[in-house]
Order: C-alpha cells, then sequence, then structure tokens
C-alpha cells in the first residue's frame, strides 16, 4: 500500500532472518528510547571533563591512531539510509495489496474449478478459464497502472534529492586536516566557519562572533549564536553545541565532537522516522472492510447455493464448480480499475491545484483528516520577518505585511518617520544581494540576519533606496550588536554638506535603548523624556511585545560640532563618544507574519469540523500570536492564563475546561503523563504546542491518533519528519521542506501554501462520496449476475447471461459510467460538515449493500429476465416449458428439442437463441444500469436538484450504448464473443424495469429528505 | 492490536448482543421491520413481473410462434442419438448396442398400429396422418417387430431411424428441388411429392467400405402430404413421416462416415450447425 507501510515488508527485507526476533524486541525498545528526549549531557561539563571524556586534547586534537580507533569503534559519521524499497518489492505490493487480493482470490478459484472440470469432465466449458485469464489480466494491468502513476510521483521525488559530499577541517596532532566529513569521529577538535555545514554534534568550545542556523532541526530559520558557555539545561536550547547538518551562518567557532552519525540528534530524528510503523490509510482501511463485506456476501450465496444444489441431487463436483461459480461471480471485476481511475483522476486533480499525492490511497486521507498539526514557521507563516508595528508620536502605527503588499498603509509624513526609518536604514548591515533589481523588494535575497532584512525591505519599500540613503550619509564609525550591549549604534555624516555635525544612530533593546536616551521625538519635535512619556512607551513596549513580535528601539542624535569636528576619530572599541542623552525617536516590532491565506484556510477547516492544532518551535507567545492572526485560537477564547489574567487569579485557581484554548509549553509536555496528554487534546478545541521537540511532535500526533482522530500533519523541517510519518498523512512543504521531510510526507504542497490543504480535504471528501456512489453503481450490476445463474442451477431453465457478457458488462459498459461519477459534484457544501467518524461511516457499509444487493439489484435482474422470457417465447419457448428443460437442452445429440408450439430445435438453433438471450440479458443491464448512474449520482438529493451537468457522465450513457449496439451488430461478434444482433424490440423490454428504478429511487430520497433521521434514512441512506 | 482484540470480542456480542437485545445487529422488531420491507417489495415486484409477462403472452399467438427465423430451415435428426455424433458398438457384445435398440424401440412407439387406430383424432389434418403406407410398415418391422433387441445390429446390419424437425406452418419442401440444383446421383430418386433424403460416404476413401443402403419409408424420403405441420394445438397427435435407413454391410473394425441429406427447396445447410438439413455420423462396429 503505502511507502513502508507494511509490516510484512519489513520482515521481507530483513537480511539476517535467523536473529529476527531479538532485532525486532530490540528495535521496540530502540523506537522508545529515541522518542526520548536527547541524552546528551557534555554542554554542562567543563571543557577539561569533554576532553576527558574522549581522550583528547584541546589545542592537538585526537592523535591520528586513536582516530582511526574511534572510526573503526563507531563507525562512519553518516546518516545510515533508510531501507529504501526494491522497484519489485513496490510492483508486487501493487499487484497483490488491497482489492487485488479478491482478484486474485476469485482468478485462483476459477483456475481450481476449471482444473476440477478437465479432470472429470471430456470436454470442460472453457469459461472458468477465460474468467480466471481475464481476472489475471485484470488484477495485473491495474497494478502496473499505479505502479507507474506512483512512480511517476517518487520520480518528481528524486529530483529534489542532491548529495553533495561534506568536507570538515579537524585538527589531529595539532595539523589542521581536511578530511571527509564521514572519516570524523567523536572526540575530534573541528573548526567551522560561516557557511560551513556542521560535521557532527559539536560541544563549542571557543567562538568568535559564531551563528548558526537551526532550522533543519527546530524549523526556525532565525541564526542563533554559538559560544563556549553552557546556557540552558537543554542541550537542544544551549548555546555550546551545534548540531550535525545544521549550518554555520557567520563566523567561526572550534568545537570538540561529541556524537557522529546515527547518534548526533539529526541522526536521531532520522532513524526514528525512518523505523516508524504506520498503520494503514483510511482508505485502504476501508477497502478492506468492502473485501469482508463483499466476501462475507460471496460465501454466504455460495454455501447457500452450494448446499441447495445437493439437495437438489446434483453431484458434489457439480456443487462445488456452482460454490465457486457463485462466489467468483460476487466479484466485481472492474471495481479494481475504477476505483484506482477515480482515485488516480482525484490525484490528479489535486497536482493541478498544487498538492502533489506520493501515494494513490492517501488522496482520500486528507478528506477524513479529523485533526490537522500544524508546523508554524514556513507553513502557517511567510519565514520572513517583516516590520509589523511602529511606536513614534505616542502611537502605534501598523505596517503592512501581507505578501503583496495589499494591506493598509499608515501615515508616512511624519517627521518622527522620516528620523525613524532613517535611523532603521542607516544602523542596519543588511543589504540586498546584487542583481536582484528587477524582483520585486520583498521577494529579493538579503544578506544579514533576519531583523535587520526586515528593516531593510520595510525601509526601501517605503522610502526609496536604502543604498542611496546610506551613500549620501557615509557611515564613519560602527558598534556591532553583542549580547551584553544589546544594542548597535553607527556614526554617519549627514545628508546636508554645510552641516559638519555627525549623526549618531543606535537600535537595539527598547529598555537598553531608552536607557540611553533623556528626549524623546515627538512630531518631530524633541521633547524631554518625562514619566508619562516613559509610560506610554513601556505600554507600546508590553503591547507589542504581547503580539508576539520582537521589538526593537531606536534613537539618534546629532553630535554637537564643537565637540565632535570633522574628522574626529571615533574609537569603537574604547568609546570616545557620547552615548547618553540621546533622542528616542520610536519603536518598530517585526514579526513573521502568517500567509495570507492561512487565516481563511483555519476558518474553512474549522467549519469543516478539522480541529486545528499547532505545533511549533517556537516560543509561546510568538506562537499564540500567530495562533490568534490566523484563527487556530479563535477570538474570544481564551487560555487558562489568560483567564487567570483577566479574574486576577493564580492560574492554578482557573478550571482548565472554562478554557477552550490552550497553550502547551515543549518542557510541560516532557512531564506529562499519557492521561494528562490526552486530557488535553480531549477537553481543548484549540491548542497551540511552543518550543516541542522533534520527538514531542510525535508524541502529539500520537495522542491524536490514540483518540481515535485521523491526524493530518503539515510542517517543512527535518524536525516534523518524524510526525510527518506518523501521521495519517503527512503533508510537507514543497519549496521550503527539506528533503528529509518530503521523504516522510504522503504529500506535497508544491506552492507552499497551507490553502492547497483545503483543497485537499474538499477532494478527498468528495472522492469519498463519489466512491460510494461509484461502488453502489457497481455493486448493483453483480445481483443481474448472478441471479441467472441462481436460477440455472435451481430451477433448470437454459442459462440466461454467460461469463462473456458478464465481462463484457464489468469491463465493459460499466467502466465508463462508473469513472464518470468520480467528477460527480457535491450534493451540498462538503466542507460545512463533520469530517466523517471513521468507526460509523464506511465506505461500504451494509445499507448501501441492501440497496444495490437487496433492491436495485433485484429490479435489474427482473429486467434481464424479462427480456430473456420475452425472446424465448418469441422463439417459441415459453417460460412454464423453460423449467427443466436444461439438460435436453444443453444435450449436444438431441438435435430435436421440442418448444411450446411443438416445433423441433437443433443443439446449435437453440444455443444462438441462448446467445442471443444473453446478448438481450446484457443490453437489458446496460438500459437499467442507465437509470441506477442516474440515481447514484445522489445519495440525498433529488436528481432534478442536482442537474445533470456531469459531461462525463452523460458520455458514459452514450458510450455504454454504443458499445452495447457495437457487441450486438458488429459482424463477427457471434464467433469472437458469441453476441447476435437483437431484434429493435428487444431492447425496449427493460425500459419499464430502468423507469422503475428512478421512481423507486426518487420515492426513496424524497422519503429521507422528508423525515431526516426516519426509518428510511437509516436503512437506506449509505 | 486494540482494533484486533476488539474484533474479536466484538463477533460475539454481535451475533447475540444480550444488553441491547439485539441479534446480527438488530433487535427483534428491526429483524421484523426490515423483514416485512422485504417482504412486501419482493412481492410488489413479482407482481410487475408476472403482470410483464401477462403482457408478453398476450402478445403472443396460440398457433404459431413470433419468430421462426432460428428454428427454420428444418434439422434433420436420427435415433438412435449418437455422442459426439458416433456410433460405436460391438458386434459381439450385446450390451454394446442395447442402448441404440432401446432408443429405437421408445421412440416407435408413439407409431404403434393400435395408437394410431385407436385415437381417431386426425380430423384436423385430413387424415394425412392416419396415411400409414405399407412400405413403412415394412420397415417398422424391420426395425423394431419382435424379438427387436439385438435385431439388426448384430448381424452387421445398422439402422438409423431419420425423421425432419417439425416447424410451424412451414411447408418443407414446397416443391421438389429442381433438377439442376441437385447432383445427379438424385435423378432417379426424385418424385414428385416427395423430399429425397440420401446417404453417401463423407470420405472418398470410404467409398467401396460402406456397403448397400436401403432407405424404407414413404418412399425414399419424406412426403409432401405431411406439411405443413399446423402446431401442437392444431395437431396434437401429429406424427412426422419418418425415413429408416439400413446400412447393410458396413466394414467391420473401421470408422466410417455416413452423411445423409435431404433436398428441397425450402431446406437449407450451415457451415455450424451440422444437424441442419443433414448430419453425419461415425459409424464405428467392432466385430
Amino acid at each position: 500500500m503505502g511507502y513502508g507501510r507494511s509490516d510484512s515488508y519489513r520482515v521481507a527485507t530483513t537480511q539476517d532472518k535467523d536473529d529476527r526476533s531479538p532485532k525486532k524486541k530490540k528495535g521496540a525498545k530502540d523506537m522508545d528510547d529515541l522518542k526520548k528526549e536527547v541524552p546528551i549531557t557534555e554542554h554542562k561539563m567543563s571543557i577539561e571533563e569533554v576532553c576527558r571524556k574522549y581522550q583528547t586534547d584541546i589545542v592537538q586534537g585526537l592523535t591520528n591512531a586513536k582516530a582511526a580507533e574511534y572510526l573503526i569503534r563507531d563507525g562512519p559519521n553518516a546518516l545510515t539510509p533508510p531501507p529504501t524499497t526494491p522497484e519489485w518489492v513496490k510492483f508486487c505490493r501493487q499487484l497483490f495489496g488491497g482489492f487485488s487480493v479478491l482478484l486474485w482470490t476469485g482468478a485462483i478459484l476459477c483456475f481450481l474449478a476449471y482444473a476440477i472440470q478437465a479432470a472429470t469432465e471430456d470436454d470442460p466449458a472453457g469459461d472458468n478459464l477465460y474468467l480466471g485469464i481475464v481476472l489475471t489480466a485484470v488484477v495485473v494491468i491495474t497494478g502496473c497502472f499505479s505502479y507507474f502513476q506512483e512512480a511517476k510521483s517518487s520520480k518528481i521525488m528524486e529530483s529534489f534529492k542532491n548529495m553533495v559530499p561534506q568536507q570538515a577541517l579537524v585538527i589531529r596532532e595539532g595539523e589542521k586536516v581536511q578530511i571527509n566529513a564521514e572519516e570524523v569521529v567523536g572526540g575530534d577538535l573541528v573548526e567551522v566557519k560561516g557557511g560551513d555545514r556542521i560535521p557532527a554534534d559539536i560541544r563549542v568550545v571557543s567562538a568568535h562572533g559564531c551563528k548558526v542556523d537551526n532550522s533543519s532541526l527546530t524549523g526556525e530559520s532565525e541564526p542563533q549564536s554559538r559560544s563556549p558557555d553552557c546556557t540552558h539545561d537543554n542541550p537542544l536550547e544551549t548555546r555550546n553545541i551545534a548540531f550535525f547538518s545544521t549550518n554555520c551562518v557567520e563566523g567561526t567557532a572550534r568545537g570538540i565532537v561529541i556524537c557522529t552519525g546515527d547518534n548526533t540528534v539529526m541522526g536521531r530524528i532520522a532513524t526514528l522516522t525512518s523505523g516508524l510503523e504506520t498503520g494503514k490509510t483510511p482508505i485502504a482501511k476501508e477497502i478492506e472492510h468492502f473485501i469482508h463485506i463483499i466476501t462475507g456476501v460471496a460465501v454466504f450465496l455460495g454455501l447457500t447455493f452450494f448446499i441447495l444444489a445437493i439437495v437438489l441431487g446434483y453431484s458434489w463436483l457439480e456443487a462445488v464448480i456452482f460454490l465457486i461459480g457463485i462466489i467468483v461471480a460476487n466479484v466485481p471485476e472492474g471495481l479494481l480499475a475504477t476505483v484506482t481511475v477515480c482515485l488516480t483522476l482525484t490525484a490528479k486533480r489535486m497536482a493541478k491545484k498544487n498538492c502533489l499525492v506520493k501515494n494513490l490511497e492517501a488522496v482520500e486521507t486528507l478528506g477524513s483528516t479529523s485533526t490537522i498539526c500544524s508546523d508554524k514557521t514556513g507553513t502557517l507563516t511567510q519565514n520572513r520577518m517583516t516590520v509589523a508595528h511602529m511606536w513614534f508620536d505616542n502611537q502605534i502605527h501598523e505596517a503592512d505585511t501581507t505578501e503583496d503588499q495589499s494591506g493598509a498603509s499608515f501615515d508616512k509624513s511624519s517627521i518622527t518617520w522620516i528620523s525613524l526609518a532613517r535611523v532603521a536604514a542607516l544602523c542596519n548591515r543588511a543589504q540586498f544581494k546584487a542583481g536582484q533589481d528587477q524582483l520585486p523588494i520583498l521577494k529579493r535575497d538579503v544578506a544579514g540576519d533576519a531583523s535587520e532584512s526586515a528593516l531593510l525591505k520595510c525601509i526601501e519599500l517605503s522610502c526609496g533606496s536604502v543604498r542611496a540613503m546610506r551613500d549620501r550619509n557615509k557611515k564613519v564609525a560602527e558598534i556591532p550588536f553583542n549580547s551584553t550591549n544589546k544594542y548597535q549604534l553607527s556614526v554617519h555624516e549627514t545628508e546636508d554638506l554645510n552641516d559638519n555635525r555627525y549623526l549618531l544612530v543606535m537600535k537595539g533593546a527598547p529598555e537598553r535603548v531608552l536607557e540611553c536616551c533623556s528626549t524623546i521625538l515627538v512630531q518631530g519635535k524633541e521633547q524631554p523624556l518625562d514619566e508619562e512619556l516613559k509610560e506610554a512607551f513601556q505600554n507600546a513596549y508590553m503591547e507589542l511585545g504581547g503580539l508576539g513580535e520582537r521589538v526593537l528601539g531606536f534613537c539618534h542624535v546629532l553630535l554637537p560640532e564643537d565637540q565632535y569636528p570633522k574628522g574626529f576619530a571615533f574609537d569603537t572599541d574604547d568609546v570616545n563618544f557620547q552615548t547618553k542623552d540621546l533622542c528616542f525617536v520610536g519603536l518598530m516590532s517585526m514579526i513573521d507574519p502568517p500567509r495570507a491565506a492561512v487565516p481563511d484556510a483555519v476558518g474553512k477547516c474549522r467549519s469543516a469540523g478539522i480541529k486545528v492544532i499547532m505545533v511549533t518551535g517556537d516560543h509561546p507567545i510568538t506562537a499564540k500570536a500567530i495562533a490568534k492572526g490566523v484563527g487556530i485560537i479563535s477570538e474570544g477564547n481564551e487560555t487558562v492564563e489568560d483567564i487567570a489574567a483577566r479574574l486576577n487569579i493564580p492560574v492554578s485557581q482557573v478550571n482548565p475546561r472554562d478554557a477552550k484554548a490552550c497553550v502547551c509549553h515543549g518542557t510541560d509536555l516532557k512531564d506529562l503523563s499519557q492521561d494528562q496528554m490526552d486530557d488535553i487534546l480531549r477537553n481543548h478545541t484549540e491548542i497551540v504546542f511552543a518550543r516541542t521537540s522533534p520527538q514531542q511532535k510525535l508524541i502529539i500526533v500520537e495522542g491524536c491518533q490514540r483518540l481515535g482522530a485521523i491526524v493530518a500533519v503539515t510542517g517543512d523541517g527535518v524536525n516534523d519528519s518524524p510526525a510527518l510519518k506518523k501521521a495519517d498523512i503527512g503533508v510537507a512543504m514543497g519549496i521550503s521542506g527539506s528533503d528529509v521531510s518530503k521523504q516522510a510526507a504522503d504529500m506535497i504542497l508544491l506552492d507552499d501554501n497551507f490553502a492547497s490543504i483545503v483543497t485537499g480535504v474538499e477532494e478527498g471528501r468528495l472522492i469519498f462520496d463519489n466512491l460510494k456512489k461509484s461502488i453502489a453503481y457497481t455493486l448493483t450490476s453483480n445481483i443481474p449476475e448472478i441471479t441467472p445463474f441462481l436460477l440455472f442451477i435451481i430451477v433448470n431453465i437454459p442459462l440466461p447471461l454467460g461469463t462473456i457478457t458478464i465481462l463484457c458488462i464489468d469491463l465493459g459498459t460499466d467502466m465508463v459510467p462508473a469513472i464518470s461519477l468520480a467528477y460527480e459534484a457535491a450534493e451540498s457544501d462538503i466542507m460545512k460538515r463533520q469530517p466523517r467518524n471513521p468507526f460509523r461511516d464506511k465506505l461500504v457499509n451494509e445499507r448501501l449493500i441492501s440497496i444495490a444487493y437487496g433492491q436495485i439489484g433485484m429490479i435489474q435482474a427482473l429486467g434481464g429476465f424479462f427480456a430473456y422470457f420475452v425472446i424465448l417465447a418469441e422463439n417459441g419457448f415459453l417460460p412454464t416449458t423453460l423449467v427443466g428443460i436444461r439438460l435436453n437442452w444443453d444435450d449436444r445429440s438431441c438435435n430435436d428439442l421440442e418448444d411450446t408450439y411443438g416445433q423441433q430445435w437443433t443443439y446449435e438453433q437453440r444455443k444462438i437463441v441462448e446467445f442471443t438471450c444473453h446478448t438481450a440479458f446484457f443490453v437489458s443491464i446496460v438500459v437499467v444500469q442507465w437509470a441506477d448512474v442516474i440515481i447514484c449520482k445522489t445519495r440525498r438529493n433529488s436528481v432534478f436538484q442536482q442537474g445533470m451537468r456531469n459531461k462525463i457522465l452523460i458520455f458514459g450513457l452514450f458510450e455504454e450504448t454504443a458499445l452495447a449496439a457495437f457487441l450486438s451488430y458488429c459482424p463477427g461478434m457471434d464467433v469472437a464473443l458469441r453476441m447476435y444482433p437483437l431484434k429493435p424490440s428487444w431492447w425496449f423490454c427493460a425500459f419499464p424495469y430502468s423507469f422503475l428504478i428512478f421512481v423507486y429511487d426518487e420515492v426513496r430520497k424524497l422519503l429521507i429528505r422528508r423525515n431526516p433521521g426516519g426509518w428510511v434514512e437509516r436503512e437506506t441512506y449509505y | 492490536m486494540q482494533a484486533n482484540k476488539d474484533s474479536d470480542g466484538g463477533w460475539r456480542t454481535f451475533v447475540w448482543n444480550s444488553e441491547k437485545k439485539e441479534f446480527l445487529g438488530r433487535t427483534g422488531s428491526s429483524w421484523l421491520k426490515i423483514f416485512l420491507f422485504y417482504v412486501i417489495f419482493y412481492g410488489c415486484l413479482a407482481g410487475i413481473f408476472i403482470g410483464t409477462i401477462q403482457a408478453l403472452l398476450l402478445t403472443l399467438s396460440n398457433y404459431k410462434p413470433t419468430y421462426q427465423d432460428r428454428v427454420a430451415p428444418p434439422g434433420l435428426s436420427h435415433t438412435p442419438r449418437s455422442e459426439k455424433s458416433e456410433i460405436a458398438f460391438s458386434l459381439s457384445d450385446a450390451s454394446s448396442y442395447k442402448k441404440y435398440t432401446d432408443a429405437m424401440t421408445k421412440f416407435l412407439k408413439k407409431y404403434d398400429d393400435d395408437k394410431q387406430t385407436d385415437q381417431m383424432k386426425f380430423e384436423d389434418c385430413g387424415g394425412k396422418c392416419q396415411l400409414m403406407p405399407e412400405r413403412f410398415l415394412k420397415c417398422r418391422d424391420t426395425v423394431s417387430s419382435t424379438p427387436l433387441p439385438g435385431r439388426g445390429f448384430h448381424t452387421r446390419e445398422a439402422w438409423l431411424i431419420v425423421k425432419l424437425n417439425r416447424i410451424v406452418n412451414f411447408s418443407e419442401g414446397g416443391r421438389p428441388p429442381m433438377n439442376n440444383s441437385v447432383e445427379e446421383f438424385l435423378l432417379p430418386k426424385l418424385k414428385p411429392n416427395l423430399i429425397p433424403i440420401f446417404c453417401k460416404n463423407k470420405r472418398e476413401e470410404d467409398a467401396d467400405k460402406i456397403g448397400e443402403i436401403k432407405f424404407f419409408g414413404l418412399g425414399e424420403g419424406f412426403p409432401l402430404q405431411y406439411y405443413p405441420y399446423y402446431g401442437k394445438l392444431l395437431h396434437p397427435q401429429y406424427l412426422q413421416p419418418l425415413v429408416a435407413i439400413q446400412f447393410n454391410n458396413l466394414t467391420l473394425n473401421e470408422e466410417l462416415r455416413i452423411e445423409c441429406k435431404v433436398f428441397g427447396e425450402n431446406i437449407g445447410y450451415s457451415e455450424k450447425d451440422r444437424y441442419q438439413g443433414r448430419f453425419d455420423v461415425k459409424f464405428n462396429i467392432a466385430s
């Protein structure tokens, strides 16, 4: 079924089969172990302790001998690639998975029946043999089809892969050597610089302005600085550990390797991901359920008539042949192909809307989804810091954060704003990369950190070229940002050539910047910074901070010319100029804003009854702000903390049941028991998990699944991949997503647009409904196909419908109409109803069988039999004569069989009549299937409400009729398929029954609509 | 695993849930309702079906089927029947041909004199059916008079009784075949008012192995005065004319293929139907 979804396959590919069971046990323990948090402790040790642990030297590094020894002991520093499924296994899975099993069983039974016949009769009828061959052909062809379909999707995946061998700079025996990253061992002293990929998990021993981008691990792309000090107990948060396969953005660092290969944090995630067992897709479960039902019906019918045949005096062997025949007749030959084609069509339709589905069965999964766990950064948000608010002139101004600049703008005329913009532009090291002038500003690449880029873009957008501004204001000195100062300042010449004063601009943490100020700029006028204004500042700062935004303060001052004349040598190391009594200009706050389409999409998911949970590695405040921004926490809903703050009582006194929303911190999550976890998931409708590790994401997904939810996970980072894999459907981002996440996912949003998920849900639900209709349509014709054989056995009439004609229906005329139902429009707004309950709402249930087999199918059978009796009667055999005639009828040596009028028939003459009957029965089924496909268009609405807008269906009606006419009238068909031309009047035999079906079902649906929840609905609404 | 456990335990409760008093997932009244529904539903369906069948019967004639294009031209059938068109027996083993003689005896029962004379129900066909010419009686004697079992067969004589299949209102011969439509060897046999039958070896090399073939009956063929047949209703006692064919001197221990054919204006032959207007039969007589 899916990739790596089946247990048996895993066993099959295990090389050493002997120690399979102990290995498996160990594997299970390993998995639990992997789900726990990282056991790294080195960050809390002193450097000496670490050196001692790895027997290495802080200056000399490892000796070559030691390194070689470690390399042999620990193996190469590389991730074990996940076991790839060999192509033939994938192919076999297509060939023998799910629905195919049913057809294979049918085919085998056919061959068995033929073998019995061949062994006992001299001249066995070839029917069973042909049927077996056709069944086999159908499975093989459909298998190939879906194999190639999926292979095509996988090919798109392949293109994402790029493997570049990594190099690492290590110090061994005091010498710097460039070696393959694979040869790095624990204890190695390595050096990294900006642009490098970290070769292993390293404990930093010294660093110079080193910043790493941990986005592949945490999903947050904000560079984090690295230093030798331990800043946090959690190894993932502490500053002195850099992780394997993250990137060093700038600066340099030196560190001791503490983990390599699969033992690294990244390695553990990768192993965890590839080791996860995922369940069957919902549609696979549904198909399994369907197979159970159909097998039950088949076996029941088969056994009943087996016993009946024995009672009627048939021999055991004959009865067994009948048994097999009946069981096989229940196999809907065309359904496998229909379902595959329907799913493929939907997959294609979704691909057009930028949802690439890797696994056909996953097409429907989104439709069943009841919970979406979404990553924040890059999925819900644009993954791009943007200036969201500004505070100046004692007022908060809102900046436009939309992707296409369609939002509202603020008043740009204020002098304060011009000053603020100047400070933000000048006190800023970010700059656009070259050669992007033709691109829109927001799309341009920037060299520099996220906040500065945000400022740069904001200023460029509102005030024009920043570079020109910088050129006019030459920089003379600069103090870069550091964590002790928490500010950055620079000194510039002024624009006015006559003015020789220098302009000092500063930006930084607002409280630090404010400390340096004594005045504040309001409406372009400097005012002393009094308590009132300070409080206004505080309020603004708190408010913006509370929005989860990163706030920066800005101030400037024109240095007095008498103290700092032109040419003054500014010394930035030993500050020889004024950094106090500056003039405060304003605040600017930044956030990674939500994607434009997300709030709407979340709203749609919500109204579709889908719970949207945010699971992020980011801070709770930011996460909550974004959650509120996109509607994951809807307006008016409060968390426990909010209630506590509102009522002014401690958090512990608030009844958690009162709070619908919940923001859960990763560190709290670690201490929760399974029950508490379930409690949170069950009792809160709006949940945000912040600061979560990859393992915790997985635990959250498992928790949701434990509660019976069908979970979709969206994410882009490596950190999301275990959750993506574990989810019923993992949705990865096509543009920003990492390769690992794409590998683990079932579906890829090619445009990174969360809103595409809504499309996926819609299409998934639609295909589920339409598959029901399609199956109901296909199954119905099973009854008119089986009953002829049953009556043939029971009342000994000439066979009304032969195997070939049955196949013509199942694989011929029924195909296009059945597939066309996949194009049927939804009956009502499917996005307004709750997701289906996987336990109650089945693809095929007993009501569908009751309707298809018990009611519509029976009417169809009568239509067919009527045509059969008409033809025989008009040829001289009245119904009364037919009963019991079978033995003589099928006796080749009887060439003077008498009919009702006393005429005598040779064998060949009456066989032609019989085959004409088969043809007429076949045509009658086509005629009653017209009505069937029209009634199957809707499950509740009247056809008159639904309309006949499905062009494919109309085409299907004509196509099946044309095919039936062709099979009947094409010269040579009597030899090829034993089908004979019908007299025109015989086409109309089934018309009354076709009409009856239509009327009956319209009445049934009318009753369902009139009495919601009434008996008719309970018994017949499928 | 969990689901598995559920379904295991679920089976028994599914069959009989004592809590809700449910049998196979339905309560008694629910079963009754659905059962009643289906009884009524199928009752109505049966009514509709019988109604349409009645309507069909109304359109049919009592005397003649609507279409006869499949039954005509008539077949030529023979008694005893052949299995896979082969008649094989051993002269020395009486049981091997008993089934053939039995079949003939049984078949000729209908033609017994007493039956024909006793029942005077032949008024509809103008007395034609009573016609039982002497030659045919002779044939019957030869074939069936006592002691029939074994007679004929054990003396290297093989017999076939041939009849032309009945078709309502169908004039088989119409008139005798035109001279030019018939093979030359038939010419001496042509008589007015007779559909001639002729047998010969199918394979050229068998020409001198089949010996003499004698025809007994109302002339060497089927007399036209027996046609047309007016159907069961008008012709309840109709007995179609027969021709008995005697193979006098078939070569033993060899497979001999013999083809018999009738000739007439409305008689046709078909590639696929080997019994239409002709038949061929294999004799395999062991000594």
